[in-house]
């Protein structure tokens, strides 16, 4: 739970709590399903408490079709995510959570419910660290220290990181290699 | 035919599913007014679009906010995609051809998507240009299909400034064609001032007005070709 107002436009200031929930990332066509399950719960607990919610779905660049889609693009999950302090953006571009690393995969609920927010976190924690940076096979990940003062700052060449699931069909579907994912000490809690 | 207190009770669950946002609520309540055999026009106006009205009211009361505005569409939109391919074309004793958009600079359209919808059950040929549409292309729409309406939308003050511009090119091409503006800065007064020759406050009042604007001028042509005789 983070105090996401920095990050809000004018449409949605209002919402001004992020809640970040996040589950395993599985590699599986579950996993959407279950953040959006939690959502739900979580926008149902809070209506019955007179709360505004707004749950920006976690495959939100997939849904066009709906109007309410068009604020998704408002919000990062993975800003809601660092701002209650669960995690920074690592040198691969996704969000790592110290223990789970970049296993996990991030939906957001907001809301206007006046909750103490949690302290966020604003700078990386990659360190020296580039596994990332020498594994990644389309030399997409450049290898930057994220920072929330520096927000523009181009972690990852997503024309590069695309161009391979291009040259290898096999990647069709949304997990693309996923090495900067496993190679990440902190996805592998420290595991070789 | 379905009782009254029946039609009356789909009429309100189709209301409230776009006022508390349900687009499960709205879907149900098509279903229900197509199954009981009430006429879908009525239901999308007496149910969708009075929800949809009230929900214009509490967003200028503040009590709704802009995602709860996307959220009672998208219900709206989800009992319109049932009740649509069932209506009949409604007879309102004119044809026309509008041109509709959002003026350059605003990219708010629910407004004019709601006005749009209204005229296309209400059987008129309607030209969408969709929202930030750039003041020229407006001209050229009105000249490429010969319409009798050209309706002007806009959300703010800094893109309603386009709006007399528009009115003025057009009417320098097509002195003839008829030009309605909308919106929520909008006023009639403004309307007047602009040179614009329809305001509609909502968008019940758009189709009314429209209906009014293009039997004048069905008339004044028809005076005008008996003269010419």
């Amino acid at each position: 739970m983070g105090d996401i107002t920095i990050a809000l436009t004018r449409e949605i200031v209002h919402l001004n709590r992020g809640i970040a929930l996040a589950v395993n990332r599985g590699l599986n066509r579950d996993t959407n399903a279950q953040l959006v399950l939690l959502q739900q719960w979580t926008e149902g607990w809070l209506k019955k408490r007179g709360f505004r919610s707004l749950s920006v779905p976690p495959d939100s660049d997939k849904k066009k079709s709906k109007y309410i889609s068009r604020l998704y693009h408002l919000v990062s999950h993975k800003t809601a995510a660092t701002l209650s302090g669960l995690g920074w953006i690592g040198k691969n571009g996704l969000l790592i959570n110290g223990a789970y690393g970049s296993r996990l995969s991030w939906a957001t609920v907001l809301t206007d419910a006046p909750f103490g927010p949690d302290l966020p976190i604003t700078k990386s924690e990659c360190g020296e660290c580039e596994l990332c940076v020498k594994y990644c096979p389309s030399g997409a990940v450049q290898g930057h220290l994220w920072s929330m003062d520096n927000p523009l700052q181009e972690l990852v060449v997503y024309e590069k990181c695309r161009s391979l699931k291009k040259e290898r069909p096999i990647f069709d579907e949304k997990p693309n290699c996923g090495l900067c994912i496993t190679i990440c000490p902190y996805s592998r809690n420290g595991q070789k | 035919m379905a009782d009254e207190a029946k039609k009356k009770e789909i009429f309100e669950k189709l209301r409230n599913g776009v006022i508390q946002y349900d687009e499960d609520a709205c879907k149900e309540g098509a279903q229900e007014a197509l199954d009981a055999g009430i006429d879908p026009n009525e239901a999308i106006f007496d149910g969708l679009v009075s929800g949809m009205e009230e929900v214009g009211r509490l967003f200028e009361a503040q009590e709704y906010f802009v995602p709860e505005i996307l959220m009672c569409a998208d219900a709206l939109y989800a009992g319109l995609d049932i009740l649509k391919p069932h209506c009949k074309q409604m007879d309102i004793g004119v044809k026309g051809a509008v041109v509709i958009g959002t003026v350059e600079g605003d990219v708010h359209d629910i407004g004019k998507n709601l006005v749009k919808m209204m005229f296309d059950v209400a059987g008129f040929t309607v030209y969408d240009l969709g929202r930030d549409v750039p003041l020229d292309q407006f001209v050229e729409e009105q000249l490429r299909t010969d319409s009798e309406l050209v309706c002007l939308s806009a959300m703010m003050t800094t893109s309603m400034v386009g709006m007399p511009k528009v009115i003025e090119k057009i009417k320098a091409k097509n002195p003839d064609c008829l030009i309605m503006i909308g919106g929520a800065p909008t006023s009639k007064d403004l309307a007047e001032k602009f040179g614009a020759d329809g305001y509609a406050e909502d968008a019940s009042n758009a189709l009314k007005e429209a209906i009014k604007m293009v039997s004048f001028l069905k008339k004044l042509r028809d005076e005008k070709a008996a003269a010419n005789k």
